[in-house]
């Protein structure tokens, strides 16, 4: 039996057509795209475009099953490359931070910056103990069991306490140096930073001046101080201005409003129906939630309610 | 005299709405002659624009009156109407009340408007609805604001009250000298 046939025909179907180009195609299965640098044919614009995407889907194919496969439950698993393309970022790159005080005096002055570990050999108690926080270093003095008093010492002398506000004092410190830092990186400084704490301190003073029980009318009056102005008002001219068309805009305002905050029906006047007419009719006066209750009951309530 | 700011411009629209409704558009949208709204020390001044531009040239402290005066504000900002808009207000008026011959007595000493009295009532008139009040001979006595609807006018007695008294004629006599 001659199977050279078959096998030959088999071959040729499972064969893949490589598409052939000018400049070849380049692939990037990370991102599952192709690029086609081809020369762009205009004339033709509608062949061409489905010649394109026909060229790019066989190579991305071509090269997809080119990949190694694995054996899963699921079926053949094929694990994408590392992307070779690569995306620019997308927002600018951050700024750098301006260097705060300790760093400039640094740098003029030429100091290494050496790491500081957290951790410290402490030889007494022959282990690692922290720097600063739970059973640090700084806070030896506080937490150790006898401390030793100067012979001039007041008799209030708290050594603990005397340790603590040191160092408290120190952790403020660092506090408003940051502080500092950081109003100068955000650019509030010298000149700025003054006149908005200026305009600060004259809006807290004049908000003070007027908070007194009289509202600041029977306070004793400093030298020098300034009379408070208010926001100076403004009215339009009394004649010169288009005043219907404003009005009539208030007024549009004014029933849009209304509308918004209406919680019942519209009135009357708004719809063709009145209907507060139209249900006092229907009901025979008695109302809507009496005609809602039925009519037998209302002509048994008209009974009941009758001379007996 | 300076026109009215926009709050202003709301607390006088939705008072005057309160009695004309839409007919409001018809105060501020003429067909005769652009008229405006003037405020002159508290007070609030309908005007036609000509006589309104005759007043420009009158020095503020001499200025006492001009167009028709429709009322004031408060110290408080609120607005209050006068009875010297009852023109106005009857000629465009949505709701009526009509009141018997010996009632007109009583109302325009400034009194309110009890059942007894009442003649004729705009059908359908809802509660605390601003109405104007007339004599049956049609003549505007007055302003006021409904105490009770149409519907439930019928179940008081006679004694009660039907329309809470705002401004009356009277005051024309009585409030002479703080009117304007």
């Amino acid at each position: 039996m001659d199977v050279s046939d078959f096998l030959a025909s088999h071959a040729a179907k499972s064969e893949v057509q490589v598409v052939d180009k000018e400049i070849p195609l380049t692939t990037d299965l990370a991102f599952l795209s192709v690029f086609d640098t081809n020369t762009i044919d205009e004339e033709s614009h509608k062949c061409h475009l489905q010649s394109l995407a026909n060229d790019g889907v066989q190579t991305l194919l071509v090269s997809l099953f080119k990949l190694p496969t694995t054996q899963t439950p699921d079926g053949p698993m094929v694990q994408l490359p590392q992307p070779t393309v690569l995306l620019p970022r997308a927002k600018p790159l951050p700024k750098p931070k301006p260097p705060t005080k300790w760093e400039q005096f640094a740098k003029a002055k030429g100091i290494q910056n050496k790491k500081r570990d957290k951790k410290v050999w402490d030889e007494e108690r022959q282990e690692w103990v922290n720097r600063w926080g739970k059973d640090g270093l700084n806070k030896q003095k506080e937490q150790q069991w006898i401390t030793e008093v100067p012979m001039n010492a007041d008799i209030d002398h708290d050594p603990v306490k005397e340790a603590r506000d040191a160092r408290k004092a120190r952790v403020a410190k660092n506090e408003r140096q940051k502080l500092q830092n950081d109003a100068a990186a955000a650019g509030l400084s010298g000149k700025a930073a003054q006149e908005e704490r200026k305009k600060d301190i004259d809006r807290t003073l004049s908000s003070s001046r007027i908070s007194t029980a009289s509202m600041g009318k029977f306070d004793k009056k400093l030298d020098g101080e300034k009379k408070i102005r208010g926001v100076k008002r403004k009215f339009e001219p009394a004649e010169g201005i288009s005043e219907k068309d404003s009005s009539l805009s208030i007024l549009k305002n004014m029933e849009s409003d209304s509308r918004k905050t209406r919680t019942g029906p519209a009135p009357a006047e708004e719809s063709v129906i009145n209907t507060r007419k139209a249900v006092r009719f229907a009901s025979k006066g008695r109302g809507g939630l009496a005609m809602a209750r039925g009519g037998s009951a209302g002509r048994g309530g008209r009974g009941r309610g009758g001379k007996r | 005299m300076r026109p009215l700011t926009e709050d202003e411009s709301k607390a006088v629209f939705a008072k005057l709405a309160n009695f004309i409704g839409k007919n409001l558009i018809q105060l501020i949208d003429r067909k005769d002659e652009p008229y405006c709204f003037r405020l002159h020390k508290d007070r609030v001044f309908y005007v036609s624009e000509s006589s309104m531009k005759l007043g420009i040239s009158v020095a503020r402290p001499n200025l006492v009156s001009m167009g028709t005066c429709f009322g004031k504000f408060s110290k408080s900002g609120k607005f209050k109407l006068h009875i010297t808009a009852l023109d106005y207000l009857a000629q465009y008026a949505k709701y009526k009340v009509w009141i018997k011959p010996n009632g007109e007595m009583p109302f325009l000493y400034g009194n309110h408007i009890l059942k007894a009295h009442l003649g004729r009532i705009t059908e359908d008139t809802a509660e605390h609805q601003g109405v104007v009040i007339f004599s049956m001979s049609d003549t505007p006595l007055g302003f006021g604001v409904t105490s009770r609807s149409t519907v439930d006018t019928r179940k008081l007695d006679p004694t009660a009250i039907i329309v809470f008294h705002q401004a009356d004629v009277g005051e024309y006599l009585r409030d002479e000298e703080t009117l304007i």
